[in-house]
């Protein structure tokens, strides 16, 4: 057991606790009691995988990226045309009764074909053609999710390119053309991408005022839930915000806000932390790695559930707008619940291989 | 190129970067975490409560109005009104389509009541008070469709005596801004007093309303009731009116304009008061179609005016007896003093003519009265002058507000040279005091006023104050005139029922004895020759009678006053016997052809010619 990051491990049982009782909560106000059970049954499949993963050789997994990835391209490239339109979007796959969300694969894929390219790269700074190839490499999947369209998964991809681009090294210049582009891309996503309750979300986040009962709406519920959890919650089951629906997509995007409501700043505060320790565990695995390879997944890993970790809490708290980020393990849905273990169990793995005569 | 052990250093410190910013990131979380919920937790939880919160007003019944023997005036009836939550309307005009539908009202006025409701946010408004069984059937199918819309039970005043006390009872109105503000426990949209005894006394019959504090969903659907603080009902209310005696009132009124007051002159206490024609009261329960309402102002009757104290007549020789009583008080005249009556009397070279073409011959005070001797008054009026004339019928309460609790009270004329200067802007002719001496020309009195003046002329002079509810009022007041006259004066109306030549002797025929004086209050200078049936309506004359039992110590006044009733002798005086007869327990009919075949007698004859004295009628003043 000496092998495995019990900080991790054990930073992951509150979130999983919390995430069940949280998952039992909403599904009571929503008057569907089976999904909390799904949810948790997802959880503990997931501890099973993560384990799996642990046992498994990342060094193997990354040298066997490239595959991962042309599946994954194929995947999300035919999803378009086999997939059910939901809720406005191409996102799941039905298979035999259940329905999974390759993106949320896709990812675990992506960040390990990128942490084989940059780790191939033994330099200090990353070359240009390193980049660019990098860059495509997460532009093209990202690019196929955005066109489901799924804008909040679509995103988390980012990170995972700014990840592999830190560790692996740029000169400062080569930042700010990074960020002229990307200035750019946003511009062009704004002009052409964004549907208008998209850009309306946006500028509600900038201008509160601007609509009350509208896009605003949802996030001052959010915060209405939240704070008016005051030290200690409103007990379980109790949220007056959760309870009588005022607060919107409580089970997936608005999740924490459900939680702190009932549970108070003593809940929510124990969850950040929660999920502040699994982050800068990675981040420890990151730098306890062996080999650029297993840095470069580690941090990836880091990267990318930190980031989604922090916007979504973010967006609960008021402070980012509505994107349609989940959080993490907490939030319903079985292919994110899984796909995030299945990144722990990587994390775990460059752990347990860090010594380099293992 | 040659092989180099990989230098992971660079890595691990970017690795390190990186946690440290993510570590600073997931510290401002738990910041902004703390702030939100330990610093703001006060305001959150407002807005929570507020969100899931909804206040239902409860309203409070209104106090239940009865006269002096328990007989209801005024009560309630369970009623159901129609709520509009404002904030659930997603479509309006959907609505107001919907509404009129069912009929609730024409689509102008719908769509007013609907933009009205808009404006109070949050607030649940009423949007009808009096649904039928049919509208809220249409209501409760189309629930799901408009979950804006709630049938709510609530009370409507209920007048079993109907338009008999029309008047009587006022209105209600929601409450303005100004009285919210006066008063706190008002709300908005909550229904006060607008006129009679409901506005009068308000503060006993309106209550306090009540909350219903109900759990709603997002979707405003009723959860659960969290809370109920109950209204407080309105207190009972039980007045000096006679009801009886004012069904008694209106029936013998029936089809006449005019009004009826009677008192007990030795309080004040009010037991009838009557405006005819009359309406329905319960027009004014809830909302009022457009339509009654235009028709009821349109009404040349003006069934809306409470005559008994807003409308003014010269008062007729029913002033006669408070001159008489103010010339003997002052020693201007003494009982036996007489004046002979030729029929007509000289004044500043202007013939002014006694009502009896033949005159009375010799005529002393009471016997002035009993007649109604105009002579007699003429001379009176000429000895006495303007300014004395003026003080008797002010120390009688008259030209003044008698400060009944209803509110509208006309205040009436007393005229002076003073007057006559500011509002005629003409001095005083000394000739319109000889017409001043009978009752007519720019004296202007209210039917209430006169009901005072013979309260104090019969009670042995206090002034008293009318009032609906017992105890209230001010005390009576004496009025300084020496109560010996008084009871020569009243000798004299004793005799006006009683005296063989007495001008309202059929009611010697009443199974009571009655007292009383006769009047006749000019509309037009009367024409030579004409009788007063064979004048168009409007031409005729006021009819007065002031009547009052028992004639010995007196518990009723009644004044009748019949608008061109033409004869008071044979259209006021029977209904003021039917009044009285039956306050002391006997039911007597005069029947309309009485009525209308009746003898005209006691009709006083104003001046056949007065140059110097301008005609004045009451419609110029």
């Amino acid at each position: 057991m000496k092998r495995f990051d019990l900080f991790l491990l054990g930073a992951l049982v509150p979130i999983i606790v919390c995430s069940h009782l949280a998952q039992s909560s909403t599904s009571r106000a929503l008057g569907q009691p089976a999904f909390a059970s799904r949810q948790l049954a997802w959880l503990l499949a997931g501890v099973v995988l993560l384990i799996l993963f642990s046992l498994a050789d990342y060094r193997i997994l990354v040298r066997f990226a490239p595959l991962f990835y042309a599946v994954a391209i194929l995947v999300l490239a035919v999803l378009p045309f086999v997939a059910p339109l939901r809720a406005g979007t191409r996102s799941w796959l039905v298979l035999g009764g259940y329905t999974i969300q390759p993106s949320e694969f896709a990812r675990v894929a992506v960040l390990l074909a990128v942490a084989a390219l940059a780790g191939r790269h033994q330099r200090e700074t990353l070359s240009a053609g390193t980049v660019a190839q990098l860059t495509a490499l997460v532009a093209v999947p990202a690019v196929l999710v955005a066109l489901q369209p799924d804008l909040g998964v679509a995103l988390t991809f980012v990170p995972i390119l700014a990840a592999a681009l830190w560790l692996g090294g740029m000169p400062w210049r080569a930042w700010l053309g990074l960020l002229a582009a990307g200035l750019a891309l946003l511009a062009a996503a704004w002009l052409w991408y964004l549907k208008p309750y998209q850009q309306e979300r946006i500028l509600t986040f900038l201008d509160p005022a601007r609509a009350p009962t509208g896009a605003g709406y949802q996030q001052r519920q959010s915060r209405i839930a939240v704070g008016s959890g005051g030290l200690t919650g409103k007990g379980l089951r109790a949220g007056t915000q959760s309870q009588l629906r005022f607060l919107p997509a409580q089970r997936t995007d608005f999740i924490f806000a459900a939680w702190a409501e009932e549970t108070g700043f003593a809940g929510a505060a124990v969850l950040v932390l929660a999920y502040a320790t699994v982050v800068l565990r990675l981040f420890v695995i990151a730098i306890a790695g062996r080999d650029r390879e297993g840095v470069l997944l580690a941090g990836g890993i880091g990267v990318v559930l930190g980031t989604q970790s922090l916007i979504n809490m973010a967006m609960v708290l008021g402070l980012a707008p509505t994107t349609g980020i989940t959080l993490p393990l907490l939030s319903y849905g079985g292919s994110s619940v899984l796909a995030t273990c299945i990144c722990l169990g990587l994390a775990q793995s460059v752990w347990r291989l860090r010594f380099a005569n293992v | 190129m040659t092989f180099v052990r990989d230098d992971l250093r660079p890595l691990r410190r970017r690795a390190a970067m990186l946690a440290a910013v993510f570590a600073l990131a997931f510290a401002a979380i738990l910041f902004r975490l703390f702030s939100l919920q330990v610093i703001e937790a006060p305001r959150w939880r407002a807005l929570a409560e507020n969100n899931r919160l909804r206040r239902l007003p409860l309203e409070a019944p209104r106090g239940r109005v009865t006269d002096r023997n328990g007989d209801v005036v005024m009560d309630n009836r369970p009623a159901f009104q129609l709520l509009l939550f404002p904030e659930e309307m997603r479509d309006p005009e959907r609505t107001i389509q919907f509404l009129v539908g069912i009929g609730l009202a024409d689509e102008t006025e719908v769509r007013g009541r609907i933009n009205r409701a808009r404006r109070t946010s949050h607030l649940p408004s009423v949007i009808a008070d009096n649904l039928s069984w049919a509208q809220m059937a249409a209501v409760a199918a189309h629930r799901a469709d408009f979950q804006e819309l709630s049938v709510h039970p609530a009370s409507r005043r209920s007048i079993p005596a109907g338009s008999t006390v029309a008047h009587l009872v006022g209105q209600l109105g929601e409450a303005t801004p100004a009285e919210l503000a006066a008063d706190e426990r008002l709300r908005p949209g909550q229904l006060v007093g607008r006129s009679g005894i409901e506005k009068a006394y308000q503060h006993v019959l309106g209550g306090v309303p009540g909350n219903l504090v109900v759990v709603v969903d997002a979707l405003g659907r009723q959860v659960s009731t969290l809370d109920e603080e109950p209204p407080e009902p309105g207190h009972p209310l039980a007045l000096t009116l006679d009801l009886e005696l004012q069904r008694r009132a209106a029936s013998a009124m029936s089809g006449l304009v005019g009004s009826v007051v009677a008192l007990d002159p030795r309080t004040g206490e009010v037991r009838v008061l009557l405006s005819q024609p009359a309406f329905d009261p319960d027009l004014f329960a809830g909302h009022l179609e457009p339509e009654r309402w235009r028709s009821l102002l349109a009404d040349p009757a003006k069934p809306l005016s409470n005559r008994a104290l807003q409308a003014l007549y010269p008062p007729g020789s029913t002033i006669k007896p408070i001159f008489a009583a103010g010339a003997l008080a002052d020693g201007l005249r003494t009982p036996a003093q007489s004046v002979t009556c030729t029929g007509q009397t000289s004044f500043y070279g202007h013939p002014y003519r006694c009502w009896l073409a033949g005159g009375h011959g010799h005529v002393a005070l009471e016997r002035a009265i009993e007649v109604s001797c105009d002579s007699y008054f003429y001379r009176l009026a000429y000895d006495a002058g303007l300014e004395r004339l003026a003080r008797w019928a002010a120390a009688f309460g008259l030209g003044a507000p008698t400060g009944i609790e209803l509110a509208g009270e006309a205040g009436g004329l007393v005229p002076s040279d003073e007057w006559s200067r500011r509002v005629r802007g003409q001095k005083w002719y000394a000739g319109e005091t000889i017409s001043v001496g009978i009752g007519q020309g720019p004296i202007l009195v209210t039917p209430m006023q006169l009901a005072v003046a013979y309260s104090a002329l019969v009670n042995g002079g206090f002034l008293v104050t009318p009032h609906l509810v017992p105890g209230t009022g001010r005390p009576p007041r004496p009025i300084g005139l020496d109560p010996a006259a008084l009871l020569t004066v009243r000798a004299g109306l004793v005799r006006v029922v009683a005296g063989s030549e007495g001008t309202a002797r059929r009611l010697a025929a009443l199974p009571v004895p009655v007292a009383g004086k006769t009047g006749t209050s000019q509309v037009i200078r009367k024409r030579e020759g004409v009788r007063w049936q064979e004048l168009p309506w409007e031409q005729r004359h006021h009819a007065l009678f002031v009547g009052y039992a028992p004639p010995e110590a007196p518990t009723l006044v009644v004044v009748v006053v019949v608008e061109h009733g033409g004869d008071a002798a044979a259209v006021a005086a029977p209904v003021a016997g039917q009044v009285l007869a039956k306050a002391f327990g006997h039911d007597v009919e005069i029947t309309t052809p009485l009525l209308l075949f009746a003898r005209p007698d006691a009709e006083p004859v104003p001046p056949t010619a007065a140059p110097a004295a301008p005609e004045v009628s009451r419609e110029t003043l």
